[in-house]
């Protein structure tokens, strides 16, 4: 079977990269971790790829706000982005990565890449790493959570992780259209509508605050139980991808 | 005193007392003797620069004079002579024990052992402090702290990828009473300082702070201690540097600046009123970061022979290393400069962070140039090595420094420290009675702030970067329970998702026992992390341990006794542990004027790290409670003496005594344990430490969802032991387990010739009863009550 | 120049407080607070290139605001208090808006540095001086400077 080539985008200080691609190649995907550099140079396109994701860490040290430095370099391969996302070939955000596509107007989806929700310092005021519950929109067109069951465990690990739209039509959009794909069962950053990850509305575009990367084999739960399973919920998110792909 | 300089040859004692006071070099009069033999044999006089190279090559800081020289220490009318107090203890105990699974020891900047199966992985470890630049300014002393540990694990070696920091605090209490010194900051304000520096810096790293240990103590209000460790993964064919004349040297990462001169002749000084402030960086960990990925991909693809980090004594120290057994051409003006407003010689020693230095034939610069440009870090060629053993630093032309390796490295002049030990006086009456309730008195010791959970530090860092925490600091359904050690899957590191091997990571340091008995001290700390260790199913038989030692200053024969009674310990646990010490680290003069115009040094310290392979790590084990009806079990023999106990802080019993520590009773009952873990016949093992056996249930009771019911009166004890020695006593080695009611047989069949008895039954209550032998209830209390006495935000 | 962001009234309750839990840990009670960033940046920009570095790299749009002078605060006994790193410091912050203001397109400044700025309510300069000491400055890495509005 062919094996998509997933591109996972780097710059500086993205610290999730290794085990993304870890994570796409378990799944059966290509993955080719690049530095964003190497787009801006004009070395590598990623209209070359199937599969884009951006990883969580501290791009650029999340200075002036976090993903903001890594979301202006974007800028220049915009254009390709728009593309790779209009040939519904699946992007994903995790963490910073979440707060790179927000910050560049990627999520929540419109014309013209308007900046029209943030992800703001937490409501305790710092980084926050913990195990929490999430709620799985099954109604959603997210095509990474196909197959999940309606409450899930995933670790979460950041300092700005609450959701806040410009507007209340921009929420109210998300929530008519089942765009909240995860929400958090008990809100740890004061997120509006709990909202822990949003996806477009063909549900190919997908970013959140958890890390399904971190749970993504049994035994990376805090719960060790002896499981016989071991794969964890994580594990579905990139094979669905790479699924859709191929 | 540029008068003086240019007749430094000449000085009396008086002068040359007075130019190292001015120029902060913190030299002694041998040392200083000895340089200006040096200058007079070379008939000229030394540069500034030289003098400074000298200063910081020979400074407490690089060299460690103090634990590496020779020491008289006398007991009573006992007097032994150490020729090299580190040689005779520590690092002869790893000599002795010769392990072939230990691949380089107390050389590079970091320890280096087997990892994996196949041969293909090594893991180094080390861990330092950074004392110093933590008092005066907590969140830059920090962040420049864990910068330069994770640069000795880059900088080891090849280079080896970071997986896991450790982070270890000792801090004056938060609600202490203690009047400071004007300039002094409080408890709190380092406390706040020192986690948020840790957390920015580890976190924008990608490297999971994943263990680690808070002593409050009012011992360290002036002079909080920082330890940093951290640990990584290198290709085993990777773990030697050679360089070779031609070589070119070139030095990625931060620029140079005048920020931190002068830091490794600093951290030997007391803290004066008047320190100089350029001794305090902030530290920068995007170009850390920049400079680790530059330097995994140069190494992959085999672009130089050697590097090492730029720590203390900056470009001098670094080069001067790198150099010493072939000499080097330096020429500073091509160095990267943060300002133009720097001196020469201020470039040679500048301590700015985040620099790498490595050895790179001719024809790899493109390569490597290529690999920095792509990720945006700075670089620059400063210069070639040489073949002559000469040290030749120049600017523009004009020599800097231009002195012999022979010197620089071996000139060093040492002097016999005295040593003594006035051990305090020990009481072994019994335990005084008091009227509070035991259950109160658990609640009590369960909120100390030695005990109480450290959540409020550990979810501010990263601690599940890179995917491979498999053990995580807080375990259990609600991640309510304490781990006694971290386990490490590095599949970030070998990028291997099918390869489970790993290591755990733990720690013993207990100063609070110090006080009575150094040498105990050290036994029971490698005990304590050996014991960790085990209790998530470790390989103990390939354990290795790091020492770091703080104490005051040694020119105080007691503090020096204590440091030999530490040492002579370090060697009894390694050889009895056959747990050899692969790195290790010293800080003295951790010591300040306090608030009243005397000395007040920090105790004894002594911490122990340990590392130990998980062969799979699937298989490690958790601490909490898994399933009602499964008996539980306790291990070791409880002894008499309350002496540096929680309880004992709390509701002092006028018992300060220590028991002894039988380590080849322990290590062999240890082994038995390991054996019975491997064969399933464990469910969960947690270690009986801080607050004794009744805190130590209660954490595996709320760690679950379960509770227990015993009685520890049942099990191994010393004959006459009271009730407050059972329950809150803090003899070493002994441990908890829940067995597997279905293997119990099999476990006591393994387990049958050793101490090791019942203590009762997990319950499905969620309440933890223990009863005396009579039936008596001693402690009845929910979960969900302990827990919330134990679940107290620090920060 | 100085380019001053701050958190727009609806969004900043939690910094404010956080803040002002610190000061009164340094014996200063206050119930006038208020927080910005300020980001010097020297060089030669148009207006329409200012208004692009706020509004495109340094503001967060949905949560913040930005001014080129420092804020309006009405009422009695109000400080305005600049904390900076001292120019000897390493201002990781200033350099990666430095970095990044080049990858915007626009020429790269000569300086950059990043600071605080409080706007607090205290009985005396002295007492709020000794407070922010205590917890938000640290003498031997920042300075700082207080007004009074």
């Amino acid at each position: 079977m062919k094996r998509p080539k997933a591109l996972i985008l780097r710059g500086s200080a993205t610290n999730c990269d290794i085990e993304t691609a870890n994570a796409f190649a378990y799944a059966g995907a290509c993955s080719d971790l690049a530095h964003i550099n190497e787009f801006l140079s004009g070395k590598k396109s990623v209209l070359d790829y199937d599969i884009l994701a951006f990883p969580g860490g501290f791009s650029y040290g999340d200075d002036i706000s976090a993903g903001k430095i890594f979301s202006v370099k974007l800028e220049k391969i915009a254009a390709g982005l728009e593309k790779f996302i209009k040939d519904k070939r699946p992007v994903i955000g995790i963490c910073n990565g979440f707060q790179i596509m927000v910050k560049a107007g990627l999520l929540p989806q419109n014309k013209g890449r308007a900046r029209t929700a943030t992800l703001f310092t937490n409501d305790c005021g710092h980084f926050l790493a913990k195990w929490i519950k999430l709620k799985v929109n099954t109604k959603s067109p997210c095509i990474f959570t196909r197959g999940l069951p309606s409450e899930i465990e995933l670790p979460m690990a950041h300092g700005e992780g609450k959701f806040i739209t410009r507007d209340s039509k921009t929420l109210a959009t998300i929530l008519k259209n089942n765009l909240h794909v995860l929400t958090y069962a008990d809100n740890p950053n004061g997120s509006m509508a709990d909202i822990a990850g949003i996806c477009c509305v063909c549900g190919t575009v997908f970013g959140l605050m958890p890390h399904p990367e971190r749970n993504f084999f049994s035994w990376q739960h805090p719960d060790r139980k002896k499981v016989k399973e071991a794969l964890a919920v994580g594990y579905q998110f990139f094979k669905n991808a790479v699924e859709y792909v191929r | 005193m540029e008068l003086l300089l240019s007749k430094f040859s000449t000085l009396n004692h008086k002068q040359l007392a007075a130019l190292d006071k001015k120029y902060g070099w913190s030299l002694n009069l041998l040392e200083l003797e000895a340089a200006q033999r040096y200058f007079k044999k070379l008939k000229r006089e030394p540069t500034r620069g030289e003098l400074e190279t000298i200063a910081q090559t020979w400074s407490e800081h690089c060299k460690h004079k103090t634990f590496s020289g020779p020491v008289k220490f006398r007991s009573g009318r006992k007097v032994k002579r150490y020729k090299n107090l580190f040689k005779e203890t520590i690092v002869k105990a790893t000599r002795r024990l010769n392990k072939q699974w230990c691949l380089s020891v107390f050389k590079d900047n970091a320890g280096v052992v087997e990892f994996g199966a196949g041969g293909k992985w090594a893991l180094a470890f080390k861990a330092e402090t950074h004392n110093h630049p933590c008092a005066l300014e907590p969140y830059g002393g920090a962040e420049t702290g864990v910068g330069g540990v994770v640069r000795d694990i880059m900088g080891v070696g090849l280079g080896a990828k970071p997986v896991l920091n450790t982070d270890i605090f000792c801090f004056g209490r938060l609600d202490s009473k203690m009047k400071l010194p004007k300039n002094a900051l409080g408890a709190r304000r380092i406390f706040d300082g020192v986690v948020e520096g840790v957390r920015d810096y580890g976190n924008r790293m990608g490297i999971p702070t994943a263990a680690g240990a808070v002593v409050f103590d009012d011992g360290y209000a002036l002079n909080p201690l920082v330890f940093v460790g951290c640990a990584g993964i290198i290709p085993r064919d990777k773990i030697h540097k050679k360089v070779s004349p031609g070589e070119l040297i070139v030095v990625i990462g931060g620029s140079t600046g005048r920020d931190g001169i002068h830091g490794a002749t600093f951290s030997s000084a007391n803290i004066a009123e008047d320190t100089s402030n350029s001794a305090v960086q902030i530290g920068h960990a995007l170009n850390e970061k920049k400079a680790l990925d530059v330097l995994l991909k140069a190494r992959d693809k085999n672009l130089y022979s050697a590097v090492t980090d730029c720590g203390a004594g900056g470009f001098s120290s670094a080069i001067g290393e790198l150099a010493s057994e072939c000499g080097a051409i330096v020429e500073l003006e091509k160095a990267e400069l943060k300002d133009t407003a720097i001196e020469p010689w201020e470039i040679w020693v500048s301590e700015s962070q985040e620099r790498m230095v490595f050895a790179v034939p001719p024809k790899n610069l493109k390569r490597l140039a290529e690999i920095a440009d792509g990720e945006n870090c700075g670089y620059c060629v400063l210069g070639r090595f040489t073949g002559d053993n000469k040290l030749r630093v120049t600017f523009k032309g004009e020599s800097v420094v231009a002195l012999d390796n022979a010197f620089l490295h071996g000139g060093i002049p040492n002097y016999e420290k005295n040593a003594v030990f006035l051990s305090p006086a020990t009481c072994n009456l019994p335990p005084k009675k008091i009227k509070k309730p035991y259950h109160q008195v658990l609640k009590s010791i369960l909120s100390h702030p030695n005990v109480c959970s450290r959540r409020s530090i550990v979810s501010q860092y990263d601690h599940e970067v890179q995917g491979g925490t498999v053990v995580k600091p807080f375990v259990g359904p609600g991640q309510n329970g304490p781990s006694d050690a971290a386990v490490i899957w590095p599949q970030a590191a070998t990028g291997d998702m099918k390869d489970f091997s790993g290591f755990a990571a733990a720690h013993g340091i207990n100063p609070a026992v110090g006080r009575i008995n150094p040498y105990l001290m050290a036994l029971y700390a490698a005990d304590e992390a050996v014991r960790n260790l085990l209790c998530v199913g470790a390989d103990i038989t390939r354990t290795a341990l790091l020492d770091n030692f703080c104490a005051g200053s040694p020119k105080d024969p007691q503090v020096m006794g204590g440091l030999v009674l530490a040492a002579e310990g370090c060697y009894a646990a390694a050889m009895g542990y056959g747990a050899p010490f692969i790195s290790g680290k010293d800080s003295f003069y951790n010591q300040s004027t306090d608030a009243a115009g005397r000395q007040y040094p920090v105790p004894l310290t002594l911490l122990i790290s340990a590392v130990a392979p998980v062969e799979d790590i699937r298989k490690s084990f958790s601490m909490n409670l898994k399933r009602p009806g499964n008996p539980i079990y306790l291990a070791g023999t409880a002894r008499k003496g309350m002496g540096g106990s929680i309880y004992n802080e709390l509701y002092p019993s006028g018992n300060n005594a220590l028991s002894g520590l039988d380590i080849k009773d322990s290590f062999k009952l240890y082994k038995a344990l390991l054996s019975a873990m491997r064969s399933g016949y464990v469910m969960a093992a947690h270690d009986i430490s801080d607050g004794g056996f009744a805190a130590a249930a209660a954490e595996m009771a709320f760690g679950g969802d379960f509770g227990a019911d015993l009685c520890p009166e049942l099990c191994f004890a010393e004959s006459g032991i009271s009730e407050t020695e059972l329950l809150f006593g803090e003899s070493p080695s002994r441990l908890l387990l829940e067995v597997d009611k279905k293997s119990e047989s099999d476990f006591l069949s393994l387990v049958s010739s050793l101490q090791v008895a019942k203590a009762g039954y997990v319950n499905n209550r969620a309440e933890l009863i223990i009863i005396n032998a009579r039936g008596k209830e001693l402690v009845k209390e929910k979960n969900a009550g302990l827990l919330a006495c134990w679940e107290r935000d620090l920060l | 120049m100085i380019i001053e962001i701050f958190t727009k009234g609806k969004y900043a309750k939690n910094e404010e407080a956080g803040f002002a839990k610190k000061l009164v840990l340094a014996g200063l009670k206050t119930n006038f607070l208020k927080v910005s960033k300020l980001y010097l940046i020297e060089g030669v920009y148009s207006g329409a290139e200012i208004s692009r570095l706020a509004c495109e790299l340094l503001l967060d749009p949905i949560t913040e605001d930005w001014l080129l002078k420092p804020r309006r605060c009405v009422g009695d006994n109000i400080y305005r208090v600049e904390i900076w790193l001292k120019n000897s410091v390493t201002d990781v912050v200033g350099q990666s808006v430095k970095e990044a203001v080049a990858d915007m397109g626009l020429k790269g400044p000569k300086r950059c540095r990043f600071g605080r700025c409080l706007y607090v309510r205290a009985s005396s300069e002295l007492k709020l001086k000794h407070a922010v000491a205590k917890t938000l400055m640290n003498e031997t890495v920042n300075y700082c400077e207080i007004i009074k509005v």
